[in-house]
């Protein structure tokens, strides 16, 4: 068994046969489709890489006030554990 | 193909760039030739026509990178086609096809001032069989495109030396085996 098949044809492809298969305006729809795919993806990446940062943006803004109230020593509304048990004396 | 020639094809596809539908005379005017060398290495009309439609569909979608680098726009399209093959078989599609057309080995047989017989075509199959499939890709880029060397060496990703080496051996081989004087660069 040979690495390749060899094959010889006794004809040769017609140029009527291959026009057959030749349609610019098929190929036009289906490059505008995939153009449009494309652009459809790219937005929708855009949306993730934007809507990631907002997210981490967030983050590190709650983490940031939430260190600075811990340095100032100002009750965290929103925590429980920093709300002081009350005492009756 | 003249210099002349090459900078029409060049403006058509700067024109391309901003409008694709001025692609359609480049899409008339090469597409039978990649059809037939696609064909060629698949020996089979459908495949070879949706591998034809991606490797336009392909040259369309990566126009704004295309730079001229003094060859003509057709390596470029045949480098896509060839490139279309090999993933096809790489996806283990069966055992690649070389299609030779008859016609074809006929003249090249005579242009060797052999006389053509059935047992000299015969021997001559079982020789293809066992070259390697870079020696059998340069020989029909050669022989059957009729490209010249530095477009070979483009559109199989290889040195212009590296495509002079491999047509060389293989057609050291076909002459020690078959006595056959086809010419190394055609030109001679």
């Amino acid at each position: 068994m040979g690495r390749n098949e060899i094959r010889m044809r006794r004809y040769r492809m017609s140029a009527g046969n291959i026009s057959r298969h030749r349609n610019y305006s098929a190929l036009m729809d289906q490059h505008e489709k995939n153009q449009r795919l494309r652009r459809v993806m790219r937005v929708f990446m855009y949306f993730l890489i934007i809507s990631f940062i907002v997210i981490i943006l967030v983050i590190v803004v709650r983490w940031e006030k939430k260190q600075k109230n811990k340095s100032t020593g100002k009750p965290n509304p929103t925590s429980i554990n920093s709300i002081k048990p009350v005492t009756f004396s | 193909m003249s210099a002349e020639e090459i900078q029409q094809e060049y403006e058509i596809l700067e024109k391309s760039k901003k409008d694709s539908n001025a692609f359609g005379l480049l899409y008339e005017k090469y597409f039978d030739r990649i059809f037939t060398y696609i064909f060629r290495q698949t020996d089979d009309e459908d495949l070879a026509a949706d591998l034809s439609s991606q490797t336009f569909l392909n040259v369309l979608k990566n126009l704004a990178k295309y730079e001229f680098r003094g060859l003509p726009f057709s390596a470029w399209l045949y480098k896509i086609a060839s490139n279309e093959v090999k993933k096809h078989y790489r996806k283990g599609k069966g055992v690649k096809v070389f299609s030779i057309e008859e016609e074809r080995v006929r003249q090249l047989i005579d242009e060797a001032h052999e006389d053509w017989s059935e047992e000299l075509i015969n021997r001559l199959l079982t020789y293809l069989k066992e070259l390697p499939t870079e020696m059998l890709e340069v020989l029909e880029l050669r022989f059957f495109e009729d490209k010249d060397f530095k477009e070979i060496a483009f559109i199989l990703d290889i040195t212009e030396s590296g495509a002079k080496m491999r047509t060389y051996r293989a057609l050291d081989r076909l002459r020690k085996n078959f006595n056959l004087k086809i010419k190394y660069d055609g030109k001679e």
